[in-house]
């Protein structure tokens, strides 16, 4: 009877072998938890997508979660619970900067891929660069500030815009993109007529407003991606009605939001991939619709979307989800996301940018009813 | 160009009257209920889901919200106050994690309700004024409704129909004795209290975002604004709202806004160490 029950179960197993694990670690909880949501729902919409196409070697993929409540410790806390007890074969995250230099140092000791969808600051591929040996696991899918700052020149260039202010959260993110972006569109002749940083906790919007609307700008860039982005563009469409406003990504991208903005001035949205950038984005927009009831923001969702077919098409091509045999097969590939075709470079960056071949992200333009693609117009 | 400095006054006089605002229910719990309740910026945020699901049926209007978050509140509030607040008040750590513990669990309610994502409701155009200033409508909604509510809680806690609350607030034990009914006056004070707070977060509802987290802010700052004027003195509450919100903008514009929070806090440390009592308690009850 011990035998019977042995080989039946033994049996089941062959049928149905233990899912391959990815551990997907976002904010779930506090203030940055609307992102972390769209984040984890756009990485199951994904898992969701490679499943149906027979999985990763006759196996399903499954993913587990981490909340890191938008916390350095507790990202990596759970960044070291999904690979020691989940026996994760590889991590998706984090979300902050903070949170994602944290996961790196975790990744880098335990020999696990860890892919960066959202998390931008140069600090990871510096570290890259220098400790290649150490942080060889790590690879960044969404693009870095001064890819960011590049696009972003772009669009001001084909707006004709000469001076801007650049607004944000006082957080790392927006500091440093605020500091890049202005060497980077120095050459162009474009500079900063007024920059701040609003604290977090009580931003001051109405100074922060008013003082944008005095010195006079072509346009305010609104670098923000919580739920402070909303008060200020309300606060400043009624101190200045007529400014245009560039949102770099956030939630401002959502339509929800959107549609409650005064559009008495133009009001631009800068996304990964939006509907319509290509077929394979128009396909996830429509599926992500379809399963949350709301289109995504093209940011916090596109990205780690991506990031999680990237790995999954790097386990395909590698035979295997073993480390060393996925991070060669990362260095060398290239594959095809929602915002385009992913490659990396020497410090494993994905290669956005203006130039050809590279992924470039989108500018849309909100209004009545929808957003309209603007730049860069394929 | 005209200065920017009179708009940036004047939002200051708004941002002081949304303090104001969340502060009246906040001075209403502490004076009369005598409790710390942590939960209090969570009726802020039920009073903004509220004008918000209102908004949704087109009812976008935040002074129609205002009364119907009241009510709903005030029921949630008597429930919390008869049932936790009054059971649990005597053992003076248990309450404000208790508390905290409701509004916890609220913001995680909340989210499961609506979503974590922002949403919003339309603001309105501002209103213009003399010399071009920029009169905006919630602004202009906190600060009449806060001078409102707290010109209301004055007079009633001064007139014939306010003498329980004052008599609770100075000697519970003769309030007894007297033939009160002192737990269900604490605890309809309490659910009173919550209504307000709820108004508070439908008025100011269109003002930036609703989120399951947006009553934390608020929270804190009214419950400096109560415990630094004290709690005896409902002007006071309102003229340091007032001061704070246009010292808190002037220093965002003289100085830079990420120094505004940790100027405010820093002038609030500054007052607290010179009249730790209150500003008005040391200032008028020296007897």
């Amino acid at each position: 009877m011990f035998l019977s029950i042995f080989l039946a179960s033994h049996c089941v197993a062959a049928e149905h072998p233990a899912a391959l694990k990815i551990g997907v670690l976002a904010p779930l909880s506090g203030p940055y938890a609307a992102g972390g949501t769209s984040f984890v729902q756009a990485a199951t919409l994904a898992i969701e997508q490679a499943n149906a196409e027979g999985g990763v070697f006759g196996r399903r993929v499954a993913i587990v979660v981490g909340d890191t409540q938008g916390r350095v410790d507790v990202a990596k806390t759970e960044a070291l619970r999904l690979i020691s007890l989940e026996k994760v074969s590889a991590l998706v995250g984090a979300y902050l900067s903070e949170e994602t230099v944290g996961v790196m140092e975790v990744a880098a000791a335990q020999r696990t891929v860890l892919l960066v969808p959202v998390a931008a600051t140069a600090e990871i591929t510096d570290k890259i660069r220098r400790e290649y040996t150490r942080y060889r696991y790590v690879f960044r899918v969404g693009y870095s500030l001064p890819q960011w700052a590049e696009m972003i020149a772009a669009f001001l260039s084909d707006r004709k815009v000469r001076r801007y202010a650049f607004i944000g959260a006082g957080i790392r993110w927006n500091l440093e993109l605020g500091e890049t972006l202005e060497r980077i569109v120095a050459p162009r002749g474009i500079t900063q007529a007024y920059t701040a940083f609003y604290s977090p906790g009580n931003p001051a919007f109405d100074t922060v407003a008013v003082a944008a609307a005095a010195a006079s700008p072509d346009i305010v860039i609104l670098a923000d991606p919580g739920r402070n982005s909303v008060s200020f563009v309300k606060r400043l469409r009624e101190s200045a009605p007529k400014l245009p406003v560039l949102s770099v990504g956030g939630a401002l991208g959502d339509a929800r939001l959107a549609d409650s903005i005064p559009l008495s001035a133009p009001f631009y949205v800068q996304a990964a991939a939006w509907r319509g950038v290509s077929a394979a984005a128009t396909a996830y927009v429509e599926r992500y619709e379809h399963r949350y009831g709301a289109p995504p923001v093209g940011y916090s969702d596109t990205l780690p979307y991506d990031a999680v077919m990237v790995l999954i098409a790097a386990w395909r091509k590698a035979g295997s989800a073993a480390t060393e045999a996925v991070v060669p097969v990362l260095e060398r590939g290239a594959f095809p996301g929602v915002a385009g075709t992913y490659r990396f470079d020497g410090a494993h960056q994905a290669q956005w940018g203006t130039a050809p071949g590279t992924l470039q992200g989108t500018f849309v333009r909100w209004e009545r009813g929808g957003a309209r693609i603007v730049f860069p117009l394929r | 160009m005209a200065s920017p400095l009179p708009q940036v006054l004047l939002d200051g006089l708004f941002a002081g009257g949304t303090y104001a605002l969340m502060a009246a229910g906040m001075a209403l719990i502490l004076g009369v209920v005598k409790v710390i309740n942590l939960s209090h910026g969570a009726f802020f945020t039920l009073g903004a889901y509220v004008a918000y699901a209102l908004a949704e049926r087109g009812i976008g209007n935040p002074i129609a919200a205002a009364p119907i978050a009241a009510v709903i509140a005030f029921a949630f509030g008597v429930f919390l106050g008869k049932s936790f607040v009054n059971p649990v008040r005597s053992h003076p750590f248990a309450l404000p994690v208790g508390t905290l513990a409701c509004a916890l669990l609220f913001e995680q309610a909340a989210q499961r309700i609506w979503g974590p994502h922002p949403l919003s409701i339309e603001a309105g155009a501002p209103w213009i004024g003399p010399g071009g200033l920029v009169l905006r409508r919630w602004g202009v909604v906190a600060f009449l409704s806060s001078a409102a509510l707290l010109g209301g809680l004055k007079w009633v806690l001064s007139a014939r129909p306010g003498l329980p609350l004052r008599l609770i607030a100075e000697d519970e034990e003769i309030a007894g004795s007297l033939g009160m009914d002192v737990e269900a006056i604490r605890y309809l004070t309490f659910g009173g209290a919550c209504a307000m707070a709820a108004a508070a977060g439908a008025l100011l509802s269109t003002s930036g975002a609703v989120t399951p987290t947006m009553g934390r802010a608020p929270l804190l700052l009214s419950l400096v604004v109560v415990i630094v004027a004290g709690m005896d003195s409902v002007a006071a509450i309102f003229l340091l709202s007032i001061g704070l919100g246009i010292f808190g903008n002037a220093c965002a514009w003289l100085l830079s806004p990420q120094w505004s929070y940790v100027s405010l806090l820093a002038a609030v440390c500054l007052l607290l160490s010179a009249r730790p009592a209150g500003i008005v308690a040391l200032a008028g009850r020296r007897d």
